[in-house]
């Protein structure tokens, strides 16, 4: 359908808040916390999140997967996981990962996930 | 070995972001691993070794210096210019064996047990609970270390109970490079453990009542607390209900506590004869900007511990946008009158819903607090009796000369034996308004107007009040520590220059200590206490 300059313009606010609103909707984060564990302090973390005074590890990567792929496994590190145990893992889902996703038909899946190791106990 | 690890930092800040303040050198110890060195006791002892090589390293630089753990004050209590010491990685327990316990100990050799300095509240709660122990009572959270609850008087909302400090029964003190230096400090009337503990940890024995009820409230000044003695108690279950009952009801509770003859009854927790029971803890929730005829109150009840009871923990939570709160800040800066309206739209996120009903143990009902972006907390003590007054006398100044971005809440604790500590009445009811921490504009008065005046109100109406060392205050208004205090503040000086030199008492100082007046040394006097240095 042809529409004219002016309406095109008027709509332009609309779309952009809708693609907007799209884009938050597909942007979500998932958080699994360990009642009983305590994190891994880092006092040099200054961030302004949730994750602010703990070491927290981010996994950010897109990782190729074959047709008999089912799963992808990852391990610890060893720096700045001295205890080798989870306090928390948050996996983050963003538009573009599931885009990606898609126009790869499932071969290419961007994998980011940050996770805080407990505290060591002495 | 020990190691320490320096960063060369210019500024530091609190967990909520009340600076920044200046930094030259942020200094973190980790314990030398197990495997290396098996024996907690060795590890425990190697470690206050590095504190006094640390210390010393400051001393001949002409520099301050200052543990701190979780930084989860508010105020600048933690803060040093010079020198910082994360100490969170100090975790160590040591156990107490029956034989070390004091002939003439009032405490139960079982309920006995000694942490380093960085334990957090939730590490404590789980190294007791594997004895069948808790605390008895905690902060409204569990991230903060012993060390730093005891030093700024953190306390939750149990009526009868204390704070922290108050079940704090012995003290491990490096207050100096010197081998003599490493005290164990416990009260005289009440000792714990025999002096072969303290040889274990290479401290010699000071047993002296004054002095232990300076240190346990010592604002981070009193040298570096190494390790403290707790007495735990037998691990038991919370029954917490959250009600919304009539605002006059739960305002004379606040003023009498008497719970037996109220209104404020709970299904099944009555007496014999139905009168009400008396709760472990009593918490009021107030929306200073709607005039609600009811307030949302929180009890909860002491039970013997046993199992089954439900998971007290929701599987799923949902949290907010931060950058929504920011938004919110930044349109209340520039309209504060759009303030109650936010507060009343967020205030399911901020209080718990009403007639809910968990059971859980100490550790569980006072969980972790995770940071959600810059905050404000101010807190004041003030005798349970003038709850109701002090409450209408400061939410009336946040309407009048407000708003601000906050909310009120009263808690209860029962008076500390600390020289310092801010609950020092029978009862002291503390009021607290939280929130998230604003800009003053030309339409919105600052976190530090607002303090002030608040203190000043409370003077203009005759309320002796006291604050908490850990909050937001209008710390350097003239003579605030003798109104609050008396000489009590002097009491603490003095017993301060007992325990620590003339240069290590510079080196344990900071800016706070000088802005309320308490960073002098005076020397003890003919009449006064005897030095132990």
């Amino acid at each position: 359908m042809y529409m004219t300059p002016s309406k095109a313009s008027k709509r332009l606010p609309m779309f952009l808040a809708a693609a907007l609103l799209f884009l938050c909707f597909s942007c979500y984060s998932v958080k699994i916390v360990g009642v009983n564990s305590v994190p891994n302090p880092d006092p040099n973390n200054d961030s302004d999140d949730g994750y602010r005074n703990q070491r927290v590890i981010v996994l950010d990567t897109i990782v190729k997967s074959g047709v008999i792929t089912d799963g992808i496994g990852l391990k610890t590190q060893r720096e700045g996981c001295a205890s080798g145990e989870l306090h928390s893992v948050e996996y983050k889902n963003t538009f573009g990962g599931s885009l990606l996703y898609l126009v790869t038909f499932g071969s290419k899946r961007k994998v980011r996930i940050k996770y805080v190791c407990a505290k060591t106990e002495n | 070995m020990a190691t320490t690890k320096d960063f060369q930092k210019t500024q530091w800040d609190t967990l909520h972001r009340n600076g920044p303040f200046p930094l030259k050198l942020l200094q973190v110890t980790e314990l030398e691993g197990k495997a290396n060195m098996p024996s907690s006791l060795d590890r425990y002892n190697d470690a206050a070794k590095e504190i006094q090589r640390l210390i010393t390293e400051a001393h001949n630089n002409g520099h301050g210096f200052r543990p701190y753990g979780s930084r989860w004050s508010m105020s600048s209590i933690a803060h040093q210019k010079d020198r910082m010491h994360f100490n969170s990685h100090m975790n160590i327990d040591l156990p107490v064996q029956p034989g070390e316990v004091h002939s003439s100990s009032p405490y139960h050799h079982s309920n006995l047990f000694f942490f380093q300095c960085g334990n957090t509240i939730k590490e404590i709660s789980k190294a007791l609970g594997a004895h069948g122990k808790s605390l008895k009572t905690s902060g409204a959270s569990n991230g903060q270390t012993i060390a730093g609850c005891i030093a700024t008087g953190v306390h939750g909302s149990a009526l009868d109970v204390g704070s922290i400090q108050d079940y704090v029964v012995g003290l491990n003190l490096i207050v100096g490079p010197k081998d003599t230096d490493i005290v164990y400090l416990e009260r005289k009337t009440k000792p714990a453990l025999k002096d072969s503990f303290a040889q274990k940890i290479k401290a010699r024995v000071i047993r002296d009542d004054a002095l232990f009820n300076a240190a346990v409230v010592g604002l981070g000044s009193f040298g570096f607390i190494h390790g403290v003695l707790i007495e735990a108690e037998n691990r038991f279950l919370l029954k917490r209900y959250v009600r919304k009952i009539d605002k006059q009801t739960a305002l004379k509770l606040s003023d009498t506590m008497d719970f037996k003859n109220s209104t404020f009854k709970i299904d099944g927790e009555v007496d014999q004869a139905g009168k009400p029971l008396r709760p472990y803890h009593y918490k009021v929730f107030i929306n200073p900007y709607i005039n609600d005829s009811q307030y949302v109150v929180e009890a909860m009840y002491k039970k013997p511990y046993r199992t089954p009871y439900p998971d007290p923990f929701t599987t799923i939570e949902k949290s907010i946008y931060r950058d929504l709160i920011y938004l919110l800040i930044k349109i209340s800066e520039r309209f504060p009158k759009a303030i109650p309206w936010f507060i009343k739209r967020l205030e399911n996120a901020i209080l718990p819903d009403v007639n809910e009903e968990t059971t859980g143990t100490l550790y569980e009902t006072f969980w972790d607090a995770p940071y959600q972006g810059p905050a404000f907390a101010c807190s004041f003590g003030v005798d349970h009796k003038h709850s109701s007054k002090a409450l209408k006398i400061l939410t009336d100044l946040t309407k009048n000369e407000g708003p601000i971005p906050g909310i009120f809440a009263m808690r209860f604790v029962k008076k500390s034996e600390a020289t310092l500590a801010f609950t020092k009445f029978p009862i002291t009811c503390v009021i607290e308004i939280d929130g998230v921490l604003w800009k003053k504009s030309n339409k919105l008065m600052s976190l530090k107007e607002f303090s002030a005046r608040m203190i000043q109100v409370l003077k203009q109406n005759n309320i002796p009040f006291t604050i908490h060392w850990g909050k937001n205050a209008a710390w350097t208004f003239p003579g605030l520590v003798d109104h609050m205090f008396g000489s009590k503040a002097k009491e603490w000086e003095q017993q301060r220059a007992r325990l620590l030199s003339p240069e290590m008492a510079v080196l344990f100082s900071n800016k706070f200590l000088k802005d309320i007046g308490l960073s002098k040394t005076p020397p003890p006097t003919g009449g006064g206490p005897t030095p132990i240095v």
